[in-house]
């Protein structure tokens, strides 16, 4: 099961040196001329002294001087090589003047570790975009999604979560899964990861690569169909060890709360509401004398304490009791050296996100160690170490949602165990300022180690084995106290609550690379087997009954409610075998391609579908470098091509099989199917991508350009889809169609001002994509997702229709308000038990059969963007600079289920202050349904009358940081200090009418204003 | 260097195919049967027919349990219920809401058919199977009066359904299948389990011989004439032999049947078994309960939300128009008039919906929760077939076969009997010489009496031809939305099904629904 024979590797080996020996001996005339010149740094402008100046080919050779000052004699047609230690080496025609700047090699870091391998950065043929500590160090964040946020093409992150230590979604180019494995998979340092990627610090990382087409994510086979996101962290640098240290320390508040009506205009609206149901029914009868009795003792509209706190004029905010200013900061210490054999990285990060939520906060310790040393010439180990321990502690998840939505007619009272409306108590709204005394906490920790040997027995030749674990604990306490409702209503008397979860990830990679030019033939080439597992257990224990609420979750002992324990366990394990063969080869750097193969077996398909084989082809033109560019004003010009498949296999396991799990009910054993239906025939998701891009840089490299186009064609889409449950279970994993998705991203860079004292750049990317679903499975055309209360209606979103978006939005078409005029126009409607009066939501007869029923639902809007991206610009004046990123969205529809709640015009529930404008007799050009109690009329969420538009520009951050000068940092004694201020999230423009129209509705966004310092010594 | 490179090259591949990838990436369940070991044999067979008890147990719980008496002349939804969910309202109101989209119907047609299709695969497996043959069919007669009970239900509410039988799988597939086919099915199941089931079970989840006897008299008795099923003979035959030779008895006091710590008495045939622990627990009272009362304490045991309460019908004596007869104990049992708690009647919260205080069903309270569990946990077992069910089923059977008298003297001595406590007075007792007219009207009214609430009055509405003219007349949700039709005697096939179903199409749908 090789792809690499020894057979064919020595034909493959007669071919090259076939090649070679036609093209390598050219012979030319040759003069003899007098170079001179001068090496400097590229960012520091200062002379680079011991620089190694050759004459590539020969043994003629020099080094700079302390000035970086050289000069030798050669002939006119040789290449000059300028090699120092720390810097990238330089190759350059011989002419008589040369003044070369060389780049350090932290900055443009030259390898990456993929699976189980090395490889040049340039040798990612594909699509691949990034950025750099650089970029990393100007946005005070504290993980690695945050970092990449509007800065990289074709990368769509979303903070969606507002807690601290929340996580954020991340998509590359859109959607190509359904539901599993639809985020990319995470690399660091060659291993892959999953979940819980805020355990890395950010200050840590030195490069983040996104590789987004196939001829990049073929390296990792079935589970690059998503996107890879590969994360390289610092390695010491050259020269002399440096101690850096970098704080901040920020305030967060939400940016904006929405304009909920207060007490009276409750009162108001429910009166209004009232009365119109009222008048309904007794067209002839007295609205105001109702309206009287309504306000009246014995109300059936008010409970007597809501008409106290409204003849008062009084208003609570809920709220207001649970929230707080969050105080953030985050300190990392680093110390570094590196040298001839070896180097070495340590850093300890330390990061304390108080939340904004009463109780809720988040802390971080890490730790990280990277090592590398040569043992022998040709032998070298290293790893790269991180450890981190996380403690978080929670606010009940339902905290927020029932306190905005409170009752401005209830005072505040911490002894109420339920809030209530119109003196209901309802059992699902929980006090939220009792809840603050939930006692919930999360702790992990993670090692996360990637070792390796390399050995090069031969220049070019490298043996490469690596071992590398992801060693997780996660534990999760939680403690109802005895007198919450939470407790009261399941008679709990008390409950607590012990998870702990682990996973113990390894991954065994081994490879043989091989590197040689001959001549203009640069080529490489590498073969590595691997072999992945994955083990996860949990156990759980839910304990009932306590004595005292003061040992909290912390003694399990002492639950007297014995029958109300539960226990919950499981172990899984899943295993890869890979195996990869790679070739690159180049023509004078111009000519580029590549040449992949993975071939994959996991344990998550059943016998026979095990197997996938994913290969990728990219071929690249560096333009620029063809003789007939010469003279052309263009510094590089460069063309890719590439097309590959990848996979995703990221299904549940056992998937294949049907299973029966014993259930404790009723003092004995059952055995009680999951309800899922095994498919036998589940095969890989497979991902054919083309992609085709361009890099331009002009005047001198000042403006670049890239641009990618892709077409993405997704078979066998991996879907869990409900059955009839006359098949006897109420679900499958199933391979039910194809996708289309097809987008371009751009990316330009421009250096509009660059002189000694003021610099002005301006970076922007743009990208866009649409899918499509091409194919269902069987003759069908239509999936439709099943939920809600019952698990049976039809939800407005997760459908899937061929020839649509795969985020289609489907439900009934608004048409208009009723006014009385319309009332003869649709008479003969049957609205399926519902009657529409003037003010009410009239829906779109779509075939016009007169009858709303399902065949008039439609697919209304889709919710992917037309385009979004990013842009940041950065002013330095002198040692000053103000850097500001904004984030762009635009064109997509989304459903806001907060926003048509607080619409509901009932005055019974919470509502949204643009109920003020509703419809009434003397207002009937208003686009807001009048007020009403009850049902029997078309709900704002029944239609699509209130879907969203998610169009925004948000100033992500706005920076000001001050670099101190050379002079005072070497007075006091340091290599360098800088001080800023930073603003998150200072402002969002948006139609959008829930909390943000990219973090959603749970919570509104946050907005934080940071000081904060780095220094070096 | 040539020769050391390829030895490298050559070590490699042997490390590449070292023999054992297909190992490695072979994964079996650590912590679950897979169905082919399920159905291997009886051990794993015996507790995953024990699950569909719970399963099928879990039909009749909580809200779902109730969804098929309401929209009945004996009882309807809460008032502040029906008007904040159109839909679950629709089943009272038999208006545009009660259609393919109702999600309180597709629950209950989604709950039910995992379980028929779990038995089909038990009677399937155990076809196969050549384990010890006592044991091995007693589990077959258990998984076939399963499918029976629960097919029998959904034919009696859906009228044609799908049949599931594995080893016909490939003709019938999943379609609808005529009225004769789905009754002689049910029937062939039921002679089966009457054939392999023994007469008492230790484990009293677990089905008896005289169970699927009586389950298979009230087949012949409920079938519609449609099915060609419809036997008063046979099912008369079926009851007699359970009530002469089944071995049981009406509890002397009808308060007994409703006493949490009386079950399983000698009058229960098969009744679901529940308790006060989570997931065992049933919720009924937090359904049948009053708001008035939980607004007061959430710990009071007849406290709860107002689902389903009685009709007037059902709740007011014959003086007032109602069917409860001076004296009669029952009423007292099956409903409760009295809310006053700890010494105080709870007023009635204007913002309610206005019924929480007339009266409410009594016969699932559970006092044993009473100040120490929320009423969530009430968990009394709920009776599925009960000996007095069987003699009313009886006597309607000799009624409709000739022997009205007998019939008359049946229930005089037997139902009404205890219902005076043992001391039926003469202006109670039937006269012998009712007519079979008479007796047919009376009996619907008796059956009320004694078996309200407990599961079978949508049924003995159907087959009696009555559930529109009688919900029309004593339900209040049916009465004021005045639309109930013929075509209402059944429900429509679920949206989902419809869709999702390959074998039925919207043309399938059952006449009068509309797919929306």
């Amino acid at each position: 099961m090789s792809f690499f024979t020894i057979k064919g590797t020595v034909r493959w080996y007669a071919l090259l040196i076939f090649l070679i020996l036609q093209c390598s001996f050219t012979v030319f005339a040759q003069n003899s001329i007098n170079v001179a010149g001068r090496v400097t740094g590229k960012d520091d402008k200062l002379p680079i002294p011991g620089v190694s100046v050759k004459v590539k080919g020969t043994g003629t050779g020099i080094s700079t001087d302390k000035d970086g000052k050289f000069a030798l004699n050669t002939t006119s047609n040789s290449t000059i090589v300028f090699t120092s230690v720390g810097y990238v080496t330089q190759e350059l025609p011989a002419s008589t003047t040369m003044n070369v700047s060389l780049v350090p090699e932290d900055n443009n870091l030259e390898e990456v570790t993929v699976v189980g391998v090395t490889i040049k950065k340039k040798d990612l043929t594909g699509s691949v975009a990034g950025i750099t500590d650089k970029t990393i160090s100007e946005l005070p964040v504290t993980n690695v999604n945050q970092a990449m946020q509007g800065r990289i093409a074709g990368v769509l992150v979303q903070s969606n979560d507002p807690r601290p230590g929340g996580g954020v979604s991340i998509k590359v180019r859109g959607n190509n899964s359904i539901k599993f494995g639809a985020d990319p998979i995470y690399v660091v340092d060659g291993l892959v990861i999953e979940q819980a990627f805020n355990t890395i610090n950010p200050d840590d990382i030195a490069s983040i690569d996104v590789l987004k087409d196939a001829s990049a994510t073929a390296l990792y086979g079935s589970r690059g169909a998503n996107g890879v996101i590969l994360i390289t962290t610092k390695k010491g640098k050259s020269g002399e060890g440096k101690i850096e240290y970098s704080a901040w320390v920020g305030v967060q508040s939400f940016t904006r709360n929405l304009s909920y009506l207060n007490a009276q205009q409750i009162v108001d609206l429910r009166l209004d509401a009232y009365a119109n149901k009222y008048m309904d029914g007794n067209p002839t009868a007295d609205r105001q004398a109702y309206i009287n009795t309504l306000l009246g003792p014995n109300s059936i509209a008010f409970g007597a304490d809501e008409l106290a706190v409204y003849n008062r004029g009084e208003s609570y905010n809920w709220l207001d009791q649970i929230t707080k200013k969050g105080i953030q900061q985050n300190h990392t210490a680093t110390f570094s050296k590196g040298g001839e054999d070896g180097s070495m990285y340590v850093s300890f990060n330390y990061t304390d996100q108080g939340g904004l939520l009463k109780t809720s906060n988040y802390k971080r310790y890490g730790g990280q160690i990277n090592l590398d040393q040569k043992i022998k010439p040709w032998f070298k180990i290293g790893t790269n170490t991180g450890f981190s321990r996380t403690e978080e502690s929670y606010i009940d998840g339902g905290v927020f949602g029932i306190a905005a939505n409170a009752n401005p007619l209830l005072p505040i009272d911490d002894k109420i165990t339920y809030l209530s409306w119109k003196g209901i108590q309802s059992t699902d709204l929980y006090n939220p300022i009792r809840s603050l005394t939930i006692d919930g906490k999360g702790k992990q920790n993670r090692l996360l180690t990637s070792n390796y040997a390399v050995a090069t027995p031969i220049p070019g030749l490298n043996i490469r084995t690596g071992i590398s674990f992801d060693v997780r604990s996660q534990d999760y306490f939680n403690y109802i106290p005895k007198d919450l409702g939470q407790s009261l209503r399941n008679s709990y008397n008390g409950r607590a609550t012990q998870k702990k979860e682990s996973w113990m990830n390894w991954q065994w990679d081994n490879s043989v690379s091989y590197d040689k030019s001959y001549g203009k033939h640069n080529f490489s080439g590498l073969v590595s087997f691997g072999l992945t597992q994955n083990n996860y257990n949990y156990n759980q224990i839910d304990a009932s009954g306590f004595a005292t609420d003061d040992f909290s979750y912390k003694y399990l002992g002492g639950a007297y409610l014995k029958e109300q324990f539960q226990l919950g366990s499981d172990f899984v394990t899943n295993s890869l075998i890979s195996y990869v063969a790679r070739f690159n080869y180049n023509y004078d750097n111009k000519y580029f391609a590549t040449l992949t193969g993975r071939y994959d077996g996991s344990s998550r398909f059943g016998n026979g579908n095990k197997w996938g084989l994913f290969p990728s082809l990219a071929l690249a033109w560096d333009i620029s470098k063809e003789s007939f560019f010469e003279g052309i004003n263009v510094d590089a010009l460069k063309l890719r091509a590439g097309y590959g498949i990848a996979g995703n296999q990221n299904i549940p396991n056992f998937a294949y099989r049907s299973l029966y799990r014993p259930v404790f009910s009723d003092n004995s054993v059952t055995y009680v199917s999951d309800g899922r239906l095994g498919n036998p025939n589940l095969v890989w998701e497979k991902q054919k991508q083309l992609n085709l891009g361009v890099d331009v840089a002009l005047l001198n490299s000042r403006l670049s350009f890239s641009a990618d186009y892709f077409v993405i064609h997704n078979d066998d889409l991996l879907m869990e889809r409900t059955l009839s449950t006359t098949s006897g279970f109420k679900n499958t994993i199933d391979n039910v169609g194809s996708l289309l998705n097809k987008g371009v991203e751009f990316n330009v860079n421009a250096e509009i001002i660059d002189q000694e004292d003021f610099k002005w750049d301006f970076g922007v990317n743009l990208s866009s994509y649409k899918n499509k679903i091409t194919k269902l499975y069987g003759s069908v055309d239509a999936i439709y997702n099943y939920g809600g209360f019952t698990g049976v209606d039809i939800q407005r979103e997760g459908n899937l229709f061929l020839n649509q978006s795969l985020n289609s939005i489907y439900t009934y078409k608004f048409e208009k308000i009723a006014q009385q005029s319309d009332l003869e126009r649709i008479k003969d409607i049957d609205y399926g038990g519902r009657v529409i009066h003037p003010g009410d939501i009239i829906p779109v007869d779509v075939n016009g059969d007169n009858k709303i029923d399902d065949a008039d639902r439609i697919v209304v809007g889709k919710k992917d963007p037309k385009f979004y991206g990013g842009f940041s610009t950065n002013f330095a004046y002198k040692n000053l600079s103000l850097n500001a990123v904004f984030n762009y969205n635009y064109g997509g529809k989304a459903i806001s289920g907060l926003y048509e709640g607080l619409l509901n015009g009932s005055g019974e529930y919470a509502g949204i202050t643009d109920v003020l404008d509703r419809w009434t007799p003397e207002n009937t050009n208003s686009n807001i349904p009048r007020a009403y109690t009850g049902s029997g009329r078309y709900g704002v969420g029944e239609t699509d009358y209130a879907i969203q538009n998610t169009s925004f520009l948000r100033m992500a951050a706005l920076s000001l940081s001050y670099n101190f000068t050379e002079g005072f940092v070497k007075k006091a004694k340091m290599s360098n200090l800088r001080v800023y201020v930073t603003g998150r999230n200072l402002f969002t423009i948006t139609k959008y009418k829930g909390y943000d129209p990219e973090g959603g509705d749970g919570y509104p966004t946050s907005k934080m204003f940071v000081a904060g310092i780095n220094v070096g010594f | 260097m040539k020769k050391k490179y390829s030895l490298i090259v050559l070590a490699f591949i042997v490390l590449l195919t070292s023999g054992s990838c297909k190992k490695f990436i072979t994964e079996d369940p650590q912590t679950a049967l897979t169905e082919e070991e399920v159905f291997k044999s009886l051990d794993n067979i015996e507790p995953l027919v024990l699950g569909l008890y719970t399963s099928w147990r879990n039909t009749k719980k909580d809200r779902g349990g109730f969804i098929f008496t309401m929209g009945t002349d004996e009882a309807q939804q809460g008032a502040y219920q029906v008007r904040t969910d159109d839909r679950q309202a629709g089943i009272d109101r038999y208006n545009g809401f009660l259609s393919a989209s109702n999600t309180a119907l597709a629950e209950q047609w989604n709950s039910r058919w995992p379980v028929i299709s779990a038995a089909a695969k038990v009677v399937y497996a155990l076809g196969l199977n050549s384990e010890e043959s006592e044991r091995k069919n007693i589990i077959l007669g258990e998984a076939s009066f399963i499918r029976a009970a629960l097919t029998f239900e959904m034919t009696q509410y859906w009228g044609e359904i799908p049949i599931i039988d594995q080893a016909k799988f490939k003709e019938y597939g999943t379609k609808r299948q005529p009225l004769n086919m789905v009754y002689n099915f049910i029937i062939a199941d039921l002679e089966n389990a009457v054939k392999y089931l023994p007469v008492s079970q230790t484990d009293k989840r677990r089905a008896t011989k005289g169970a699927a006897q009586a389950l298979l008299g009230k087949v012949y008795l409920y079938a519609p004439e449609a099915s060609g099923a419809k036997d008063y003979a046979k099912a008369r035959d079926m009851f007699k032999q359970v009530v002469e030779n089944g071995g049981y008895s009406l509890v002397p006091k009808y308060a007994d049947l409703w006493d949490p710590t009386k079950q399983n008495t000698t009058e229960s045939i098969y009744e679901f078994k529940f308790n006060n622990v989570y997931p065992d627990n049933n919720q009924t009272q937090w359904q049948m309960g009053s708001r008035s009362l939980a607004e007061v304490d959430q710990y009071c045991y007849f406290g709860g939300y107002d689902l389903m309460v009685p009709t007037k019908y059902c709740y007011q004596t014959t003086a007032d128009g109602g069917v409860w007869e001076d004296g009669d104990v029952r009423k007292n049992e099956s409903i409760r008039y009295d809310f006053t708690y700890k010494g105080k009647v709870p007023t009635l919260n204007p913002a309610f919906g206005g019924d929480e205080l007339d009266p409410h069903v009594k016969k699932f309270e559970d006092p044993r929760t009473e100040g120490t569990l929320s009423f969530w946990l009430s968990g009394k077992n709920i009776f599925y077939l009960r000996y007095a069910d069987i003699l009313l089923c009886y006597a309607e059977t000799l009624n409709e076969t000739g022997a009205t008298s007998q019939a008359v003297d049946l229930i005089n001595s037997t139902i009404r009997t205890r219902a005076w406590n043992g001391n039926l007075p003469a202006d109670k007792r039937w006269n012998a010489g009712m007519s079979q007219q008479d007796f047919r009207t009376n009996i619907m009214d008796e059956r009320m009496r004694e078996l309200c609430f407990e599961g079978w009055r949508r049924m003995d509405l159907i087959r009696t031809g009555k559930l529109v003219e009688l919900a029309k007349q004593r339900n209040k949700w049916t009465k004021e939305s005045g639309s109930i039709q013929e075509y209402h005697n059944r429900y429509p096939i679920p949206l989902q099904e419809i869709k999702q179903n390959d074998d039925i199409s919207e043309s399938d749908q059952n006449p009068g629904y509309s797919n929306n």
